[in-house]
């Protein structure tokens, strides 16, 4: 009794003056009260036991939501049957009762409102720009031009293009609700704002990463001379992601695994996927070779359309060297599996992607041997563009005999050892020449 | 009425003393019950305290001043509203960029607009081609004769408009060179005399 007289002054300096001695002091927690937990496990299965202090034959009182209640009177109900004190300002509790289902874009705040008409408007605008932009285009195109001036026309008309994609971005980009959806991963990847969105996002970081992966480990100049990715690769086996250049038990890589292939630009387009290991020891030269374990053709990806099964693709029409499963021998140092997103050459107006003709690859013989497999060689016989790479690495494992076996590789028994070096003359400890 | 307090009494009677301390003694009841320090002996001796890392220190300064600003921690939705607010005055100071700067380039051709129109009128205010216009019916020897009044006359306004007497007139002289990000080539141009 006699602390609360004490802090009575203390108390009324701190209390919100509007609610003139009517609910005591509030301190500031996290969790719920007791018997706020109560009186909610209470609601869900019965009604409420009248309090201690009240009589029996009193109507019942209403339950009050102490995070809604906003008049005087309610308060005083909840304060007094539920012994619960109401959550923040009476101001907050009248929005929080009145404004549970509006969508975030119609909230009630002045500055967002005149922030989202300002937003508004300016996409009216852009819209009508990319309406004048797309007439223009048309406009132009159907103009006749002498034909030394045709490849100028058919320049400007790309530059006009790209400026229409730029308007289109701008149009959406300052929309809160599509970082909203962004953001939650419910993207349309039809839409340019959104290949825009992830494009920067896996350029942010994961991009940088894969780039430092495959350079800290030389698979850019040993495989191929240079790569800029533009499509996003993830490789997982079996359902399990894995890492750019992460190990991969040799079990796990005996079966072929899936490639999500993303590319960030429109259209449908025709990839070359291609798995090459440039570390196979070669006794015989005391040197690595390269080896070819997979080799397939005429993938049709698009930002939609981004998954590919390596082990379900047709047989026909686009495998030319089916999956062989990773392996390294014992005592061989680690094997770089490098895989290689190449796009195919477009045909000469520029508009479809050529297509490989497997069953010819197939009988030229030269690139169906897997052992001394030339990856320049193939890029440059078949105009393709690297524009994309992954990489896992294998080694020996308790597994790898298995898994040799089972492919009928021969070699699981071997075991690589270091040659002896011999020390120099006058490094031998009998010899005359040691000191 | 009411009863009178007890609360002088209790702070000085040894009657009315409480079996507890009042809270803000409490701490003084626990102090030293270990036997041994828990920290190191070098750190109790003064002045041969660790080491502590300069930039340690720095950070801890700068992010516990009273004059840093605490950090924006917002929920998602309050996270929203304000990046759409900031997009929306981003946006806001462009376009009052962009207006700026077209104003002033439309002032910039005007301006050159009336200056070539100047220099195309003579004394009279009327251009070459107004001339022909007007003066078609003139014989052969007027028209050599006013040819040369024209060409005097032609544009003077125009050359009046281009002196630069007196522009620095209000102006402090410092303000008269050119201001520059670079200082000239050549430092001083050693070579000229009046």
């Amino acid at each position: 009794m006699a602390l609360d007289r004490s802090a009575g002054r203390l108390a009324r300096c701190i209390r919100c003056t509007r609610h003139e001695r009517t609910l005591p002091i509030r301190t500031f927690t996290t969790t719920a009260p007791s018997r706020l937990e109560t009186q909610e496990t209470q609601a869900s299965s019965e009604p409420p036991p009248p309090p201690a202090g009240a009589t029996t034959d009193a109507p019942k009182p209403r339950l009050r939501d102490p995070n809604t209640v906003s008049t005087r009177a309610a308060e005083q109900q909840l304060i007094q049957h539920q012994r619960i004190t109401p959550v923040g300002s009476r101001r907050r509790r009248a929005a929080i009762a009145s404004t549970s289902n509006i969508p975030f874009s119609e909230l009630p705040y002045q500055c967002f409102q005149e922030a989202r008409a300002v937003l508004q408007a300016d996409r009216k605008q852009k819209l009508e720009h990319i309406r004048v932009q797309r007439e223009r285009i048309e406009r132009f195109k159907a103009k006749d031009v002498a034909p030394q001036d045709e490849a100028h026309k058919e320049k400007k008309v790309a530059d006009m293009r790209r400026r229409l994609e730029e308007q289109k971005i701008l149009a959406d980009i300052n929309d809160p609700v599509v970082k909203r959806k962004f953001e939650d991963g419910e993207g349309d990847l039809n839409k340019p704002i959104y290949r825009l969105l992830a494009d920067r996002q896996w350029r942010s970081y994961r991009r940088t990463l894969l780039l430092q992966r495959i350079t800290q480990m030389n698979v850019v100049p040993d495989v191929l001379p240079a790569i800029d990715p533009v499509v996003s690769t993830a490789l997982s086996f079996a359902g399990k992601r894995v890492q750019h250049g992460d190990f991969v038990d040799s079990r796990m890589s005996e079966l072929a695994p899936s490639l999500q292939i993303q590319p960030y630009d429109k259209g449908k387009r025709l990839y070359t996927v291609v798995v090459v290991n440039p570390d196979v020891p070669n006794v015989q030269k005391d040197a690595f070779d390269y080896r070819c374990h997979f080799l397939a053709s005429n993938i049709e990806i698009s930002p939609t359309d981004t998954r590919v099964r390596l082990g379900l693709l047709g047989e026909e029409g686009q495998v030319i060297l089916p999956w062989l499963p990773a392996y390294g021998q014992k005592g061989a140092p680690y094997q770089r599996m490098s895989m290689f997103v190449l796009e195919q050459a477009k045909s000469e107006g520029g508009g479809e992607f050529q297509t490989i003709d497997v069953a010819a690859v197939k009988a030229g013989g030269k690139y169906t041997q897997r052992h001394g497999f030339n990856l320049r060689s193939f890029v440059d016989k078949h105009l393709l563009k690297p524009v994309g790479v992954d990489l896992f690495r294998t080694k020996w494992d308790e597994g790898t005999a298995g898994v040799m076996q089972r492919a009928g590789i021969v070699g699981w028994d071997v075991e690589f050892k270091r040659k002896r070096v011999e020390p120099l003359p006058y490094k031998r400890m009998d010899s005359v020449r040691y000191r | 009425m009411n009863a009178p307090s007890m609360a002088l009494l209790r702070a000085f009677s040894p009657v009315w003393r409480a079996e507890s301390l009042p809270w803000v003694a409490r701490g003084c009841q626990w102090q030293q019950k270990a036997p041994f320090s828990s920290t190191e002996q070098r750190m109790a001796k003064k002045g041969r305290g660790e080491k502590k890392d300069m930039r340690i220190t720095l950070i801890r300064y700068h992010l516990q001043h009273p004059l840093t600003p605490r950090p924006l921690r917002f929920s998602r939705n309050r996270a929203l509203r304000h990046w759409t607010i900031h997009r929306a005055w981003r946006l806001y100071q462009t376009q009052l960029r962009l207006n700026r700067q077209l104003e002033l380039e439309r002032q910039y051709n005007s301006m050159a607009a009336a200056c070539e129109a100047l220099r195309l009128t003579d004394n009279h205010g009327l251009t070459a081609e107004d001339r022909m216009k007007l003066g078609g019916g003139g014989g052969a020897g007027d028209e050599a004769a006013a040819a040369g009044a024209e060409g005097r006359e032609m544009g003077r306004l125009y050359r009046i408009a281009m002196l630069k007497d007196g522009v620095w007139e209000g102006a402090p002289i410092e303000y008269a060179r050119i201001q520059t990000e670079s200082p000239p080539r050549e430092g001083w141009n050693h070579a000229w005399t009046r």
